[in-house]
């Protein structure tokens, strides 16, 4: 008998060392600790039906001999006419790697099984390895592998989830500012039929009402035309081109009613490849917003551009009556304007015109002021110098 | 009782060892842990009045086999393949087509059953758009959620009929 026998292989536990069972109990035996040397740590003897003769190992220790060893084994149903063959080819081998023998998944691992057929005994025999390839690395990577699959998924169905529905937010606001219009329309043309053709003109007081309704009517065509300029933002433009933002600025400047109001445009201002009506847009209704709102026939409007390394930095200073901290967040929602109604031609959609621009630039805006302290009123903006097309 | 093997195919992730288990233990594990290699489980089909009682041997594969699946003895004597997609992932759904191609050309005849998965995730399953070959007439396609049990014995034992018919 071989050292190995007197000292049984770590890998093989006492609970399985094998009794000796038959007259080739010891060759079994011998030829079994060789194999487990070589990593293989199950042996099963089939009948030509396919029913278990023997068995060596504890990897195959659920295998019960006398029965059919698809009983046992289930990966092996479907190949038992391709094991049988093997007795024509006995040079051949059947190689099942990393399958699952447990009936409950992920208990006892996975085994490599090798369907080999022995010419001496001249049946077929498994030989039963542990799978190597369920490593805890392969796992990891797997998870890992998932998790990230999982999370593009995400993040691709919550995009979509956003362009539909801010899609479907800018066709809802479009089609209403439009189909609102035309019975306003009508309307006023209503109210003016009123006035001129039943007499009720010489009744001051109805007169008044009706000249009202008539106001207030075109005061919300105006807010339906502004909101659908607004929900039409963003997808207008063309594509980028070489903009003088000096030149663009001294364009606005010349184009604004004259008024006791001075302009000053300081800075650096640079020739950039960007958006030209957005940016018009932008400045446009920055300025012409202190114009309107300033409180005194003169006054200041201090415009300068500082050329960043990534933006323009870019400030509308006025010398008007300032705007209350409380709201600072609130000037820039649509149809907020902090006038009454019918005191300003405002609309209300200026300011959330500008940030909706400057963020769908990948820009931002903020606004300074504080009335207690000083007069005037700060917008301070980025706007990036490299926009994607 | 005859047994079938059925092959589960599809990318990584898409539920097919998810599907496997709570048809055969009527269970969804939260916890992901892909399969390495192959997982076999025994599902027996109750008998019905156009087929016997039947023993579906489900090979579930581990999903970065990708094309080399035909090649391998895995597939042999295969009975039938369903081939599965995670609803939430276009790619896993696009890669369905080329399996079942890849499956119809290797085994020629034999029963391939589309199973669209995770319907659990979205309000409106079939709202979700499929590649067109998905869903051409004749085509056998269930959408299930093999984390709610929607759907999913009923694609089994469509699988388990379809077999019966072609090779009773």
């Amino acid at each position: 008998m071989s050292q190995k026998l007197s000292t049984p292989p770590p890998t093989v536990s006492p609970a399985a060392t094998p009794e000796v069972r038959n007259e080739n109990g010891l060759k079994i035996l011998e030829a079994g600790q060789m194999l487990a040397d070589f990593g293989a740590y199950g042996l099963i003897w089939m009948k030509h039906d396919l029913t278990v003769e023997d068995t060596f190992g504890r990897l195959v220790d659920f295998v019960t001999r006398g029965e059919l060893v698809t009983n046992s084994v289930l990966p092996i149903i479907g190949l038992e006419e391709s094991i049988l063959a093997l007795s024509a080819v006995p040079s051949r081998v059947l190689e099942l790697p990393a399958v699952s023998v447990a009936s409950e998944p992920n208990k006892g691992g996975k085994l490599n099984f090798t369907f080999i057929w022995n010419t001496r005994r001249n049946c077929p025999m498994a030989i039963a390895y542990k799978s190597s390839s369920q490593t805890e690395i392969e796992i990891e990577l797997s998870k890992q592998i998932r998790a990230r699959l999982m999370a593009e998924a995400e993040v691709t169905a919550k995009s979509k989830e956003l362009a539909r529905a801010n899609a479907d937010l800018e066709s809802f606001a479009a089609i209403i500012s439009h189909d609102l219009k035309a019975p306003l329309r009508h309307m006023r043309q209503l109210t003016e039929t009123a006035f001129d053709k039943t007499g009720l003109a010489d009744d001051a007081g109805l007169r008044d009402i009706l000249r009202d309704i008539e106001g207030q009517s075109r005061r919300m065509s105006g807010m339906l035309t502004a909101l659908l300029d607004y929900s039409s933002l963003g997808r207008k433009y063309e594509g980028l081109e070489s903009v003088d933002t000096r030149a663009l600025i001294e364009a606005i400047k010349d184009s604004l009613p004259e008024s006791g109001h001075a302009i000053l445009i300081d800075g650096h201002w640079p020739v950039l490849s960007t958006l030209h009506a957005p940016l018009d847009l932008v400045l446009r209704n920055l300025v012409a917003n202190a114009l309107q709102h300033h409180d005194r026939p003169t006054g200041t409007i201090a415009v300068t551009c500082e050329d960043q390394t990534l933006a323009l930095a870019i400030r509308i200073a006025d010398d008007g009556p300032g705007i209350d901290p409380h709201h600072h967040a609130s000037i820039f929602l649509p149809f907020r304007t902090l006038k009454p109604n019918g005191e300003s031609n405002s609309t209300g959609m200026g300011l959330a015109a500008v940030k909706k621009t400057i963020e769908g630039a990948g820009g931002t805006i903020a606004v300074s002021s504080n009335p207690v302290a000083a007069r005037g009123t700060t917008f301070t903006l980025t706007w990036p110098k490299v926009l994607r097309d | 009782m005859i047994a079938r093997k059925v092959m589960l195919l599809g990318e990584i992730g898409v539920g097919k060892s998810s599907l496997a288990r709570r048809l055969v233990f009527d269970k969804f594990e939260f916890d992901y842990k892909p399969t390495i290699g192959v997982d076999v489980y025994r599902y027996n089909v109750p008998d019905s009045p156009t087929r016997p009682q039947m023993s579906l041997i489900l090979w579930d594969t581990d999903g970065n086999f990708g094309d080399a699946i035909f090649k391998h003895i895995y597939m042999k004597e295969a009975s039938a393949a369903l081939i599965i997609g995670d609803m939430s992932r276009s790619p896993t759904l696009d890669s369905m087509v080329k399996l079942g191609s890849g499956f119809g050309d290797a085994f020629p005849g034999r029963h391939i059953g589309y199973i669209v998965n995770k319907t659990d995730l979205t309000a409106s399953p079939e709202a979700v758009p499929l590649p067109a070959r998905l869903t051409m007439p004749g085509t056998s396609l269930i959408r299930t959620s093999a984390k709610t049990g929607s759907h999913v014995a009923e694609a089994f034992d469509a699988a388990a009929d379809s077999i019966a018919r072609r090779n009773p």
